[in-house]
Parts: C-alpha cells; structure tokens; sequence
C-alpha cells in the first residue's frame, strides 16, 4: 500500500451517515484517490446542528467541545464535509477560545477539559490549502472541461467573519479554484451565498421554495450547467425540492446539484459507481454524458 | 540650602478622584528643601496660577514642582507664571500625576503613593535645575503650503494677503482639488465652478505666491522658522513660460482615449492634457506612460504644432530647495476604492457589491461628474454603461464608513449631506426619476443642513430606507439591490438602473509617508493629527506645522475654509515676531573632555552637531571637538546617551539630575 501524502482525523457529521452517504462515500474516494488518510473519529455524535443553539447555547457549545475532546484521540487535523458541522465546530472553538466564563460552563457540563487546539478544517481548505491547487490539478485524469459549474457556498462556509477562518467572508473563490483545478469553468453569479431556506424545509416549506427559487434561477441566468454544494442541507433543498420549485414557479431547471466530491471524483478517476450518483433526485446522467464525463 | 513650592493640582476629579492629594501635599511638605507644599482644586486657572505667585513672594521660593498633568499640557502655562512671579522659568517642572498615575491606576492608596514619589523625583531634579535662557533663532517669514484644494488655497491667500510670501505646492497639473470637480454644492446649491475658479485665478494672480503645480515634497529638514524643503518639480515637457495655452497639441494630439481621472474614468483625454478646462495653470502636462512619444521614439505632433516651442521632451525632474518659516499640509481626501481592495490594507473590501465590476454602480464623485455641467455627459444624469437615462437610482450611504467589521470605524461626515443633493441634482434634470436612499442615520448637524435634508426627502420626494444593502447584483441591465428596512422589519430589493455608493473618505494614499518627511504623527487610518482635539485643532505636535481641511479628517467645504482660515492666522501669528524665542533645552558639550569620536554627530537626528576647531592663540589648530548648534538641537537627549566620554550633556535632563532621581525613589 503506497503511504498518504497526508493525515487527518475525520468528523462525518449525522447527514453524512444518512441523507448525505454520497457525499460521505464521494469524500472518501476523492481523499483515497489523492493519497489523503482520513480516520474517522470513535464514538463521534451530533454537532447540535441549528436546533440545538436555537435552543440552549450551552448544550450546542457542550456538544462540540466533547466531539472535539474525542477528536483529540486521532492523529491529524481535523477534516469537515458538512458546513453547518464545520460551522458549529469552529463557532464553539471561537466562543470559547474568548470566553472563559463559557469555556467552564462547558467544562462542567462535559465532565472533563476543553481542548480547543486542533485545528478543524473543512474539505476545501485541505484540497486548496494543504494538498495544494497545483497538486490536485496534477491528480486529474479526466478533465472536467466544459462543465459550466455554479459554485454555491451557501450561509455558513464562509460565515460570520472571523468564524469560519475559510475564505474572505462575502467575496470567497475557494470553491471556485478547487473546481477550476478540475478544467471546469466556474460562472460568476449573484446567489452564491444567498440562503437556501435551510432548515425551515420542514417548518416552512414556502420559504425554502422562494429562496432556493432564486438561487436555482441565478445558477440558470449565469449559464449553468449545473450547482455544485458542500452542505447536505443545501444540497436537500437544491436538489430533493427542485421539483417543488418547479411546480410552485412554473418552471423548468432541471439542474443537477453535485457535493464537490462527486465533481472531484469523476475528475481524479474514482469509480463513478462509487460517488454515489444514482441518489441525485434531478439526474446528472445526461448531463455527464452530454459533456463526455462518463 | 533649597526653597522649593510643591502645588498639587486635583484637576477637578480626574487627580483627585484616584489620588488624595491632600496627603500627597502633606508628604511633599516634609521633603527636605520643600519650603511650601499645598494642593488646589484647578492649579491652571487663574486664581491656581495667582497662588503659585503669591507663594513664591511669601516664602522667597527658589524653585517650584507642580505636581498635575503632562508638561505637554501645561509646562508652558506654569513656566510663564513663574517667569511672572520674578523665578527663571526653567526652575519650575512638572510631576505628571494625571497621565501617569491617577489615569491608570484605580487603588488609591497605591496610586496615592506613587503620585508621591513622582512628586519627590521631580523636587530632585528642580534642586539640580539651573537657570536657562531662552534661546533666539530668526524666523524665515515664508509659508509652505502643501495641497492646492480648497484648503490649501484658502490658507494661501490668506497668508499671502497678509504681505508673506507663500509656497503652494501640488501633485497634480492643476490646482482644485477635489473641489473642482464637484457639480453644486451643498447646503445652498451654488455651483462648485463658480466660486472655486475665481480663487484659483487669485492664487495664480497673486504677486506673493509661487505655485509648483505637478510637484511634490521631497524632503524637509529643520524646524519651526527655519525649515528647508526639497520640492520635485516633475518633467511636464512643457516650457510654462512659453505656453500661450492655446490647447493645439491637445487638439492634435493623436492619443485620445486615455480615461480622464478627474471625470473619474468616465471621459478621455489626450496624452499632452491640462485635467480640465478651467485648469490653473493652464498649461498642459505631457502624460509620458501613455505618450506615443515617449513610448516608442515616433510621432511629436505636439511639438511640431505648438507655435511657440514650448514642447520639451527632453525636460527632466527637477529639485528645488527653499527656505520656508511655517508649513501648512493640506492633502485632502480620497475615496475609499469599490473596485479591487488596496494591496496590503487592513480594509476587507466590498466584494457583495461586486468588487467595481458592474459598470453602473458608481462611487459618489463620479455622479458628481455626472451631475456637473462641465462633466462628460454635459450635466446630464446618463449610464456608463448604455448612456441611458436611469429612471430608478438607489443610493446606498456609509459604504466603508461606519463598518468595523470592514475596518473603518469612524464616520464620513460628508456623505449624508451630499447624497440628499444628489437625490435632489437627479430629480431636477430626470423629473420621472425616482431616488431611494439607503442610510443609517441621517446627520446633518450643520448650518441649514437638517433643512436641506427634510427639503430632499419632503419636496423632492427621495425615498428614504433606513438600514443596509447586503449585496448588488446585475440582472439583465438592471442591478438588483438586496437590502433591509429595519424600521418596517423585512427585506427589501429594488431593481435599479444606477446605484450610487458613498464611499468612505479616506486620506491621501501615501499620507504616512510625507507625514514621515515631515515628522508628524498620523493616527491608525493615516490621518494627520492635531496637537490637541479641542484647544489645538490646527497645529501639529511638531512645531511650525499646522493642518488644514480632510487630511486630518473628513470635512466638507465649510469646515474646510475655517480650518484652513486658522490654519493661516496661526501662520502669521507665528510670523508676527522678529526672532523666535526656543526653548533652551539642547545639549551643550565639555569641549575639555570630549575626544572628537563624533559618534553624537553619527547619531544626532537633527543634523545639530558640527566639528570646531581649537586653534591657539598663534592660530594653529590644536584639536578639533564636537560642537552642538543650539538653533538646531532638538534637545531628545541621543547625543547623551552615546558620548562614550560623557561629554555631552542635555540643559535641564543631566546625568547629575537624573542619577538624583533615581537615588530618590
């Protein structure tokens, strides 16, 4: 077995284990293919998501800090796929990293010490940063050209300033390098960090058809072909409602919404059995065969 | 035997509050060689200074130690009342138990000792003092201006009314400034033209000013009185005293499509250029990086139509040094960029609104171009993009300012004033126009200005939205405008055909550094400051140089005028005298100990230090020693720390005095 070029602890999040296994499972054949060691940290449970510091800021900082302290038992950085986890990590280490009175609540609450030093990274940090644009550029066998690519970042990737540590808070390019890494061509568009609707595809439905309405229209303006996300519940809403959309608006995109991974992976050569395309909703099929990429 | 006065100031609360300054009197009174010690409420007020002199008469005092805040605040104040109550000056020193004590400390009693031993080191030092005399130097009774806006034009004549002779100097071709290019003028709509171009032509007209338009600060050395400056005249390639101004070469010029910067990119103009019609001087520049010419050796159309001869190719930079008594800096102002963010700036940039890539949102100087009936578009409100008249124009304020998130804290000051009269310009010319402001707070404090607000909003109908636009965005040719009414609580997006930012002002880029030829201190956005914010609004900290207009901080024209009014009185207040009486603090050497190593003369900041010769009474040289130019010194004491044969010493801060500090804490 050839050895990694690199290591992290790995922290799935719930999605990853259930709505989201395709992106769990893309995740996983893009870092195999790129010589990426990603170890899966023991007994992880949920960040807390958006209920939980809806509620009770002290149980979603508590939640954290203990899947933080765990992390602490596996080598490595700690690597992120979903960004409402990403968010909620780096959000804890940030509240608590200033705020001492917090950080003993916490300490209390979880019966043993914070430990705030790991640094915790989202997947595009690694690919852009760590393993290097040049280096994945080198790792691409089958060009994604002509793929015009809508990167949508979403709410929480890039926010609030100072939080995320990713990119520049409201004009990022991170995604759009990693892509472009791959010979796609990213668009420039106006929604790409407008918000979906998260969570309220529950609770309110109409909000989210609104919302993600005019992120599907803004893809579609730019002369997408289709979205790419990194977040399962953007990814929900894009994709699992773009039907809805469709009906509630009276109209037609039709356009395919890809975790980066899934992108990626045709792009390093993974398997395409194995990036979990077959559970898109609205099918990538024709498109990828339309633009040679099968 | 000393008879030293200790006089302990409360400063109202801001000593006495931290500090019992009773009991600081109390121990100061058994200092052996005190032979007074009291404390009152404010030492610095009249009856604070008349018991000062009245104590020195009682008590034959022979030495006195006020024991308030720094002695940049108040040395002078006390020094003068002693010199009144008969005692040399020098042989008064303040014990700062303001600013280094009560300010920054909170337990009274620790405070309250320390603000004791403050008082004790200084009775040291004051039974060391020796009686100084002030030093005189002749004072040059020129000006230097710097900056040819309103500001500093405002300050040149006014001293050059007032019989002295005044440099102005300027970075671009003309003088103007930004005033120049501005259409009407708030709060009464007067034309900006109108009553700037008649005082340019005063400038150029007046038999005291020497105008270096195209020119800019080298180097300045000296000190108040005695200042030389290092002006750069830059190679314009044209001969000014042969230029008619007739405008041939920039009618023949074969390059005309080089963006104008003083229409803001929104009009060309050729290589060989005067910035605008109204120009002073009116004699063009030739613009070498965009000049065929000088590109690539071919074409010098200009210089074969210019009748005269006056083209020049060969010209080169030039240096100039005068001699110059006062400066007043008066760089003004720039807008914050809402294109790319500036290299290196700690400023995050507008990326929502589009990083400047959408050709119909604009900054609010190029509206004013726009606007203006010297502009591109003849004062006809139009697009740059299509130049098409907008109908709905959405103008967005405190862009920069206000956002510390985005690294400008303060606020503008101008822009909610002049956006109400954009919004008033563009519905007098587009009648069935509509204009929606987005602001914050609307502050008008100002002679007529809240009028003129309600005057936009109520007659002019501008639609006003409080609260903030999250992001811009083309759709089609229209620019979509995300926004809030937080007073209404929910979003709001207007589909605009123009969008209007107001920009943060900013200072000058490259005011550190010309603050750093001229040694003057600069706060964290680069704004020069004042020596004090309320009793010193136009002098430097460094003496002999004052402020004028937005360089010190955003102003519009009416503050700008004052400032640079004062700014000029302080000028000739200075300028009234014959001599300049300088402080005698300077370092004085022992020419038999000194081994003429010249490490002071290596180390001396000020250029102070030259080499004397000592030659006997035949005249042949024995030695040669280090001699310390009292007219020079600017007594910071480096000299005296370096003297390896402690040779030099500093008048008023000796080794003796300072070791009998130290032996008293």
């Amino acid at each position: 077995m050839t050895k990694n070029l690199l290591n992290y602890s790995y922290y799935p999040g719930c999605s990853l284990h259930a709505s989201a296994k395709e992106y769990d499972e893309s995740t996983k054949g893009v870092f195999k293919a790129l010589r990426i060691g990603l170890k899966e940290v023991p007994d992880w449970f949920c960040c807390g998501a958006t209920p939980a510091h809806n509620v009770d800021e002290l149980l979603s900082l508590s939640l954290c800090a203990k899947n933080l302290s765990l992390a602490d038992n596996v080598e490595g950085d700690l690597a992120v796929a979903c960004a409402a986890c990403f968010s909620r990590l780096k959000t804890t280490q940030h509240r608590l990293t200033e705020n001492d009175i917090k950080r003993k609540q916490v300490e209390t609450a979880i019966a043993g010490s914070v430990s705030l030093e790991k640094p915790v990274k989202h997947l595009l940090e690694i690919l852009a940063k760590d393993y290097g644009l040049d280096r994945l550029a080198d790792a691409v066998k089958k060009p994604l050209t002509g793929l015009k690519v809508a990167t949508y970042y979403g709410c929480l990737l890039t926010r609030p300033p100072d939080v995320p540590e990713l990119d520049c808070c409201e004009a990022p390019t991170i995604m759009e390098n990693v892509i472009a890494a791959t010979g796609a061509e990213p668009v420039s568009w106006s929604h790409r960090l407008e918000c979906c609707g998260a969570n309220f595809t529950l609770s309110r439905p109409g909000v989210v058809l609104n919302l993600s309405n005019a992120i599907l229209a803004s893809a579609k303006r730019a002369g997408a072909d289709c979205i790419m996300v990194a977040c399962p519940l953007c990814h929900g809403n894009l994709d699992i409602r773009q039907k809805e959309i469709e009906e509630a608006n009276g109209t037609r995109y039709g356009m395919p919404v890809f975790y980066m991974t899934q992108l990626l992976g045709l792009a390093v050569g993974v398997p395409t059995g194995k990036l979990g395309l077959e559970s898109m909703i609205v099918n990538p099929l024709p498109l990828l065969r339309e633009k040679q990429l099968l | 035997m000393s008879r030293i006065g200790v006089f302990v100031c409360h400063c109202g609360e801001n000593i006495s509050r931290t500090v019992d300054v009773e009991r600081v009197a109390e121990a100061a009174g058994h200092i052996s060689g005190v032979a007074y010690a009291t404390d009152y409420k404010y030492m610095c007020s009249d009856p604070g200074q008349g018991l000062l002199k009245k104590a020195v008469a009682e008590h034959k005092l022979d030495g006195l130690v006020v024991a308030a805040c720094s002695p940049r605040m108040h040395e002078k104040t006390f020094r003068n009342a002693a010199k009144a109550a008969g005692l040399n000056p020098f042989l008064c020193e303040m014990a700062n138990i303001r600013e280094h004590c009560s300010w920054v400390h909170e337990d009274r009693e620790e405070a309250t000792a320390k603000a004791i031993d403050i008082v004790r080191l200084m009775v040291e030092r004051v039974k060391k003092d020796k009686a100084l005399q002030p030093i005189t130097v002749p004072i040059t009774k020129r000006a230097l201006v710097i900056g040819g806006g309103i500001a500093g034009i405002q300050a040149a004549l006014d001293i050059a009314d007032c019989g002295h002779q005044v440099l102005l100097v300027e970075r671009e071709p003309s003088i103007g400034g930004h005033m120049a290019q501005l259409s009407e003028t708030f709060p009464t709509l007067d034309c900006s033209q109108c009553i700037m171009t008649p005082k340019m032509v005063d400038v150029a007209n007046h038999p005291n000013i020497k105008l270096y338009t195209w020119s800019e600060i080298e180097n300045v050395d000296g000190y108040i009185g005695n200042f030389q400056v290092t002006i750069r005249k830059k190679a314009r390639s044209v001969d000014m005293d042969k230029c008619t101004g007739c405008g041939v070469c920039m009618a023949k010029c074969p390059q005309k499509k080089i963006k104008s910067k003083f229409d803001c990119g929104l009009g060309t103009r050729p290589a060989i250029y005067v910035p605008f019609p109204q120009a002073v001087p009116n004699a063009p520049v030739i613009d070498r990086e965009n000049c065929t010419y000088f590109k690539s050796g071919k074409c010098g159309v200009c210089a074969k139509v210019c009748g005269p001869g006056a083209v020049d190719y060969d010209q080169q930079d030039e240096l100039i040094t005068e001699p110059v008594g006062a400066i007043v800096v008066a760089t003004g102002f720039e807008l914050y960029s809402i294109a790319e963010k500036p290299k290196g700036s700690s400023i995050k940039g507008y990326g929502e609104f589009g990083h400047g890539t959408i050709p119909d949102v604009i900054d609010g100087m190029t509206f004013e171009r726009l606007a203006s009936a010297s502009g591109p578009t003849g004062g006809k409100i139009l697009r740059p993009s299509d130049g098409r008249e907008p109908k709905q124009v959405v103008f967005v304020q405190c862009v920069g300012s206000r956002a510390r998130e985005k690294g400008i804290s303060y606020c503008s000051k101008v822009c909610c004033m002049y956006t109400a009269k954009h919004t008033m310009l563009y519905k007098h010319k587009v009648h069935d126009g509509q204009a929606y402001v987005f602001f914050m707070d609307a502050r008008t404090p100002g002679k007529s200005y809240d009028e003129f607000w309600r005057r936009a909003v109520e007659e002019e109908e501008a639609v006003y939205i409080r609260g903030m636009v999250s992001r811009l965005y083309q759709k089609g040719d229209k620019i979509v405008v995300m926004g809030s009414d937080v007073l209404v609580g929910v979003q709001v997006e207007i589909e605009a055909d123009l969008v209007v930012l107001a920009t943060a002002v900013q200072p000058r880029q490259g005011a550190d550094s010309l603050a750093q030829k001229l040694g003057i201190s600069y706060d964290t956005y680069n704004f020069y400051s004042e020596a004090h914010a309320k009793l010193k609004p136009v002098e430097c900290a460094t003496a002999g140089i004052y402020l004028a207009g937005a360089c010190q901080g955003p102003k519009d024209i009416p503050d700008t005028v004052s400032q640079a009014s004062a700014a000029a009185a302080k000028v000739m207040t200075l300028f009234a005298k014959d001599q300049l009486e300088r402080e005698p603090i300077v370092a004085r050497v022992n020419e038999r100990n000194c081994v003429a190593c010249f490490y002071c003369k290596k180390v001396c900041p000020y250029g102070a230090v030259e080499e004397k010769e000592i030659r006997d009474r035949q005249g042949n040289l024995v030695r040669v020693v280090a001699y310390v130019n009292p007219g020079v010194c600017g007594g910071c004491g480096t000299c005296q720390a370096t003297c390896p044969s402690k040779s030099v010493e500093l008048d008023g801060y000796t080794d003796e005095q300072v070791m009998a500090m130290i032996e008293a804490l």
